[in-house]
């Protein structure tokens, strides 16, 4: 009944609110054209809208951001769909059979489906988020110490690694990057100035928004130079048609499956909508009679995809709010938000700002509704919005950052490290490296080192104190095994 | 040894000379602190190790496996054609690689050499801008025959070069000609188009961010681009 009271009065904010319901509206439309147009991902338009929620309260900061989310995941399915080019990687899977069915003349049913699917991954997926958030996050208050909360990092830090890169190996040095770039600046124990390289502008640490603008929104561009991506493509004549009742009933063990798949990948760090995606669909193969039908165009394809990948964003808030651990790139810029205003993720989050927390969970419930109408209103919008060629649009994200790494702190500098970040990532990200895990490990870096150095006060030094607290423990022991199952892998196992 | 490709050793190369810089360098920071025993270089050290064991370690997987290591479906999850595309355009070869590192130097000549000529020269401000005026205008023309034939490295740095002019000539001034260079090095050669699309986009972003956000962008220090600068965020706000 608390559940359900909560969320009504977090409805009645949303709405209640002309200021929010602007910002849900940016965000759900922002969120669907960045996810659709392909050389921009939802990150994108976060990278460039993180520097502006400084001027937004928290609440409509991280709505703004958990909104995107929702129907970031979605928008590129439609292309995915229509061009066999997905909009961002976590529609990637779509394309198997989408494209093959709009080769069939079965388009709209194609969408219909992936819009049908995505709000119900999506819809169930914040309904379970919100009945579970605030019971694990009431436990956590009084099971997490530093100890628990350095393991779940390491933990966190560990499955990301294995799982967020090429290989495991580039994963773990994506990470380890990351790390490095948060230890620049003052020590937190003691205040000591650490590679620092007598430049003062380095004394307060590398900021993370231009870190995170350079490594997302400019690094994606110039990737998308050397792609030589144009982005105009012929549109075809489309119509967007509701799969029959029938033909949705008859994909109910595909979509109850995807979202199971879904939210198990949303809630565990590292591994978010991508790979939910690819495993709904590879699931979804295994378990088929006609296996053999996939990639021909068969609606199930679509079905499994579309319905992990936002089954995933829900329970990927989980971590975030309840523990304050981001799983995935587009999570660890919510902290950054948090961070702004001074307020750490976590779970007395649901004590003093409850409010927040239930604006922010009645808007993803609504935005992945809303996915169902705005996605059927918007699909032809997308499709004429793809005729802009990418020359011109690349100019408009170069400047929109430079103005976001400028407007935050007023040093031309920070524009300069946003570029130098840009290159980096370019090169890092052509020889299979991954800018997520590289800003995982910025935003983890600090939260880590922190709660190491008072875990360790707190044990008096001694690190079989960590034996006695089963939550550290079990959580350093799953992060160990993770990481040995990761390198017996790289080393032995066949590629499957 | 069949698997292991040069780039593979100067990839580990760079990850072990980075760990090993970064290392001699913690020692500047290798202070004991009080309440913690393990001091301010631990953790970064730990972090260094961690980083050379990845590294030897990826170079052994790549020595016995080659690039095919571990799970196909995480290598197709997390991969976003950016491989693909620089294998395809040839841009892995040293040559090229030179070539763009050297472009790419050029925004930090702007960025130092002003500086040092002035220290040197014991200039007043007057005669430092007209340094950094000389330095830019024969920096731009480097730049632009220096792209001849990779516009990749063009692309990779005009924006290092925006942001190092951006505090001398300011925002409003560099930013016209920042969009028209973008898409000349993106392939569009339809001036008309150009321009248009450059004034449209000035247009919206000034409209939104110096009108309605107040968002106070570089004005430039450099006289006349100083001037330019705070006409239009006069004229605007």
């Amino acid at each position: 009944m608390d559940t359900l009271n909560n969320f009504i009065n977090g409805t009645i904010a949303l709405f209640g609110d002309p200021l929010g319901i602007l910002i849900f509206l940016g965000g759900v439309i922002g969120g669907m054209l960045f996810g659709a147009i392909p050389g921009v991902s939802m990150l994108t338009l976060a990278a460039i809208l993180l520097p502006f929620t400084a001027h937004l309260s928290p609440e409509h900061g991280i709505m703004l951001f958990s909104v995107i989310y929702c129907t970031g995941v979605y928008g590129g399915a439609i292309t995915a769909i229509l061009f066999n080019i997905p909009g961002a990687p976590e529609n990637a899977p779509t394309a198997f059979d989408g494209y093959p069915m709009t080769q069939k003349g079965q388009a709209g049913k194609a969408v219909g489906a992936a819009v049908t699917c995505s709000a119900i991954g999506g819809t169930v997926s914040a309904v379970i988020m919100m009945i579970a958030t605030a019971p694990i996050a009431g436990w956590a208050i009084s099971a997490f110490g530093p100890p628990e909360i350095f393991a779940l990092v390491f933990f966190g830090l560990a499955v990301a690694s294995s799982v967020g890169a090429k290989t495991f190996w580039k994963g773990w040095l994506s990470i380890l990057l990351g790390l490095l770039i948060a230890v620049v600046g003052l020590d937190p124990v003691g205040g000591i100035e650490r590679w620092d390289f007598g430049m003062p502008y380095l004394l307060a640490g590398i900021h993370f928004i231009p870190t995170i603008l350079g490594f997302f929104a400019v690094s994606e561009v110039f990737v998308q130079v050397e792609k030589k991506a144009r982005g105009a493509y012929s549109a075809p004549k489309v119509g967007v048609d509701f799969p029959s009742l029938a033909e949705l009933f008859a994909q109910k063990i595909a979509v109850i499956r995807s979202i199971f798949i879904g939210f198990f990948c949303g809630i565990l760090p590292g591994i978010g909508a991508t790979l939910a995606a690819f495993m709904g669909y590879n699931e979804a193969v295994r378990w088929s009679k006609d296996s053999k039908e996939f990639g021909t165009g068969k609606m199930e394809g679509v079905v499994s995809s579309e319905t992990a990948n936002n089954a995933a964003t829900g329970a990927a808030m989980i971590p975030l709010l309840a523990l304050g651990l981001p799983g995935g790139a587009l999570t660890a810029m919510m902290v950054a938000v948090f961070q702004m205003h001074d307020m750490e993720p976590g779970p007395l989050v649901f004590l003093n700002s409850a409010d927040l927390v239930w604006v922010v969970f009645s808007a993803m419930f609504f935005a992945n509704l809303s996915i169902l109408l705005i996605g059927f209103l918007e699909t032809k919008t997308i499709i004429n919005l793809l005729r802009i060629p990418f020359q011109f649009l690349a100019p408009v994200i170069l400047l929109l950052a430079t103005v976001g790494a400028y407007a935050v702190r007023g040093l031309p500098i920070d524009i300069v490290v946003m570029f130098i970040a840009g290159i980096v990532g370019f090169f890092l990200r052509r020889s299979g490296y991954s800018v997520a895990g590289i800003v995982l490990g910025l935003i983890l870096g600090k939260i880590g080192e922190q709660t190491f150095a008072q875990a360790m006060q707190m044990l008096h030094f001694e690190w079989s104190g960590f034996l006695s607290r089963p939550i550290a423990i079990t959580l350093i022991i799953a992060g160990v095994l993770t990481l040995l199952n990761s390198i017996y892998s790289a080393f032995f196992k066949k590629s499957a | 040894m069949k698997n292991l490709r040069v780039a593979h050793i100067v990839e580990a190369t760079i990850w072990l000379s980075l760990a090993l810089l970064l290392f001699v360098s913690s020692f500047d920071f290798n202070q004991e602190i009080e309440i913690y025993k393990y001091g301010a270089s631990a953790w970064p050290r730990a972090l260094l190790l961690l980083i050379a064991v990845a590294a030897v370690g990826q170079l052994l997987g790549q020595w016995l496996r080659g690039e095919s290591q571990g799970s196909k479906m995480l290598g197709k999850a997390s991969d976003d054609g950016a491989e693909l595309a620089a294998e395809l355009s040839d841009h892995n070869n040293p040559k090229w690689l030179a070539w763009t590192f050297m472009i790419m130097t050029i925004p930090f000549f702007y960025m130092n050499v002003p500086g040092i000529v002035g220290d040197l020269l014991s200039l007043e401000k007057a005669g430092l801008n007209q340094v950094k005026l000389l330095t830019a205008a024969a920096l731009l023309g480097i730049f632009l025959l220096a792209i001849r034939g990779n516009h990749i490295g063009g692309m990779l740095t005009l924006p290092l070069l925006f942001g190092a002019f951006l505090q001398d000539f300011g925002f409003y001034f560099t930013a016209p000609f920042f969009i028209l260079g973008t898409m000349y090095l993106m392939g569009e050669r339809r001036w008309k188009n150009m321009t248009m699309i450059a004034a449209l986009v000035m247009g919206i972003m000034l409209a939104l961010f110096v009108s309605l956000l107040y968002v106070g962008l570089p004005t430039g220090i450099i006289s006349p681009f100083y001037e330019f600068g705070t006409t239009i965020v006069n004229l605007l706000q």
